[in-house]
């Protein structure tokens, strides 16, 4: 189809397919609480909500790569629409985590193939292998940095469940893209592709998202369980990140690949440093390291994509194996710091329920409040350790806090003390995916000569 | 007027970048944060005039020298005061009386309990349950008032 016959309401269809697929690795973040609550799960449990899509996505690409080139496009895209369609139906029915879970593993399944398929669906939409892999790109970047807000502003309107019906009509409107580029053929990828320099840019790829665990997951779990942020207002602290990622796209454009490429490896990199060293819990700095985080994935994402990209004779299995890459990095990192964290807060938590102790013994209040509020708080930080979600406000208004405001601002002080305490705990996982985005412009930098994103 | 050349805004970037995290480092330094007092050395007392004071002065005198003594700090024994620590009920018991009667002595020598009261509140302190000693500022309060 020629460039300028372009439909581009399809590319439109196709783009949000894409985007909402990518923004599926973390769109659910901001309502793990909710889903903790309706589940009676635990969070590790709660987890793998986000775990098993990552891991189907990662898996089903990775066996995309044998095969995608022998399928045409637009079939594949089609079946994955529904799939993923239909999978996100049952995800928001789910009436158990165990379905939930499986549903998910469905939808990454689906999301897998849809990915994969959308390279080639975009090239004859746009009649550019250029232009179709630079729109899958920005779709994908944008679309993975938009994941948390957008399901922060979902859940906080309408619920968890909304989070996952509304991308089943934005899946099968899809549909209609590929009814648009129904008659184009399989690619011609019979020519045997250079994978080994691919082999670089993905493993930057790789890296890059393990780091974005920290962006994606981690700082959006500090902001809504320890910093008690409700969805929309997480989602507002969030949306930084997609903003910044959008605004890195001028410059991207102008500077020179390499430079891209490092320069955005070095302010993830900085932005997840500034995380780890948060001296309080509090929003402004976090919104500042968030900002670094997001442009460095936009100016670091799109060119290592197009250098993982063969715009040649394998695109279809570049891409596949370019989206397996991303999401075993995020699901290897995930795994890596899943302990580590855990390792983590649980003695911070007992470091907390002490501070939390000496800020109500220091506290104004009569002795018969400030002994059993410290007794019934640390029941509260007992369920923390059950892996449920402790409540401290609880034990305080049990003994008048809501009325009396000498009691309440010692809640507020003791609840800070807590936050900066579990904030601290964070550090080491923050630290962990600085070293990946760390590694990423050390691997960028030892394949320099072999012009890896030039 | 030119647009900024790419490279200066990416240098700009990343030193925009690094200062957030001096910055960070900085007012982390100067960041308030609660510190657990090691209950053998000296703090400053419970702030405050009038009973109510008074008993919370001794209280967590005796608090202190009760974690003294268990090698622990004031927080993690009042954590156990309800049995659910590392120490059993009657350890705690000894030991908190122990730490209270110190104090009573030391607020009586201070001045902050009339002399004529120290003998009374002595006893109270050695016949009382623990948790309405550490809890029951009202009982006290009846006590010395």
């Amino acid at each position: 189809m020629p460039p300028n016959r372009t439909p581009r309401w399809a590319v439109a269809l196709v783009v949000a397919g894409v985007a909402v697929a990518f923004a599926d690795s973390s769109i659910v973040v901001l309502a793990l609480p909710d889903l903790y609550t309706r589940f009676h799960t635990t969070i590790t449990g709660v987890s793998w909500v986000l775990t098993a899509y990552n891991l189907a996505v990662a898996v089903t690409a990775l066996a995309l790569v044998v095969f995608v080139h022998r399928m045409r496009g637009a079939t594949l895209f089609a079946v994955g629409l529904l799939l993923f369609a239909g999978a996100s139906v049952a995800c928001s029915a789910a009436t158990s985590a165990a379905f939930l879970i499986s549903a998910r593993c469905v939808q990454g399944a689906g999301a897998a193939l849809l990915l994969a398929a959308s390279l080639p669906v975009l090239t004859a939409l746009t009649g550019s292998t250029l232009r179709g892999a630079t729109i899958w790109t920005l779709a994908g970047t944008f679309g993975a940095a938009l994941g948390p807000a957008l399901g922060g502003v979902l859940t906080q309107a309408f619920g968890w469940r909304a989070i996952f019906v509304v991308q089943a009509p934005l899946a099968l409107l899809g549909l209609f893209a590929a009814i648009a580029v129904r008659d184009v053929p399989a690619a011609d990828e019979t020519v045997a592709p250079a994978r080994a320099q691919r082999i670089p840019p993905n493993v930057c790829i790789g890296l890059l998202f393990g780091a974005l665990v920290g962006v994606l997951f981690l700082s959006v779990l500090l902001i809504v369980t320890v910093w008690g942020y409700s969805p929309i207002g997480g989602a507002a602290i969030v949306s930084v990140l997609p903003a910044a990622t959008l605004a890195a796209r001028p410059v991207e454009r102008r500077l020179p690949p390499s430079a891209a490429a490092y320069g955005g490896a070095a302010l993830l990199g900085l932005g997840l440093i500034a995380l780890a060293l948060l001296p309080y819990a509090g929003v402004g700095f976090t919104i500042g390291a968030l900002t670094a985080c997001g442009i460095g994935l936009g100016l670091s994402i799109p060119v290592l994509s197009h250098a993982a990209l063969d715009l040649g004779a394998d695109l279809s299995r570049s891409g596949a194996l370019t989206i397996a890459v991303r999401h075993v990095g995020l699901v290897l990192a995930l795994a890596s710091i899943a302990p580590l964290l855990a390792a983590e807060v649980s003695p911070a938590g007992d470091k907390a329920e002490l501070r939390a102790t000496a800020v109500l013994l220091d506290a104004p209040v009569s002795l018969s409040t400030k002994i059993p509020v410290a007794l019934d708080a640390r029941t509260e930080f007992a369920r923390a350790q059950t892996g449920e979600i402790p409540n401290l406000a609880r034990p305080f208004d049990a003994h008048g806090a809501k009325h009396d405001p000498t009691l309440a601002r010692v809640r507020d002080t003791l609840v800070d003390a807590i936050k900066d305490t579990i904030t601290r705990a964070f550090r080491s996982s923050f630290l962990l995916c600085a070293s990946f985005a760390a590694a990423a412009l050390g691997v960028a930098f030892l394949f320099r000569r072999r012009g890896i994103v030039a | 007027m030119n647009r900024p050349r790419p490279v200066v805004i990416l240098v700009a970037l990343l030193v925009a970048a690094t200062a957030l995290i001096a910055a960070e480092l900085v007012v982390g330094v100067t960041h308030k944060t609660v510190k657990i007092a090691d209950p053998c050395e000296q703090r400053t007392p419970f702030p405050g005039r009038g009973v109510d004071a008074t008993i919370q002065r001794v209280v967590l005198d005796g608090l202190d020298g009760a974690a003294c003594r268990l090698h622990t700090s004031r927080e993690q024994l009042v954590l156990s005061l309800d049995g659910k620590g590392r120490w059993n009920a009657h350890t705690i018991e000894a030991v908190v009386r122990g730490g209270l009667l110190r104090a009573v002595d030391d607020a009586g020598r201070n001045g902050d309990i009339p002399g004529l009261l120290v003998p009374l509140v002595r006893r109270f302190v050695e016949h009382a349950p623990i948790r309405a000693l550490v809890e029951g500022g009202i009982r006290l309060r009846d006590l010395i008032g």
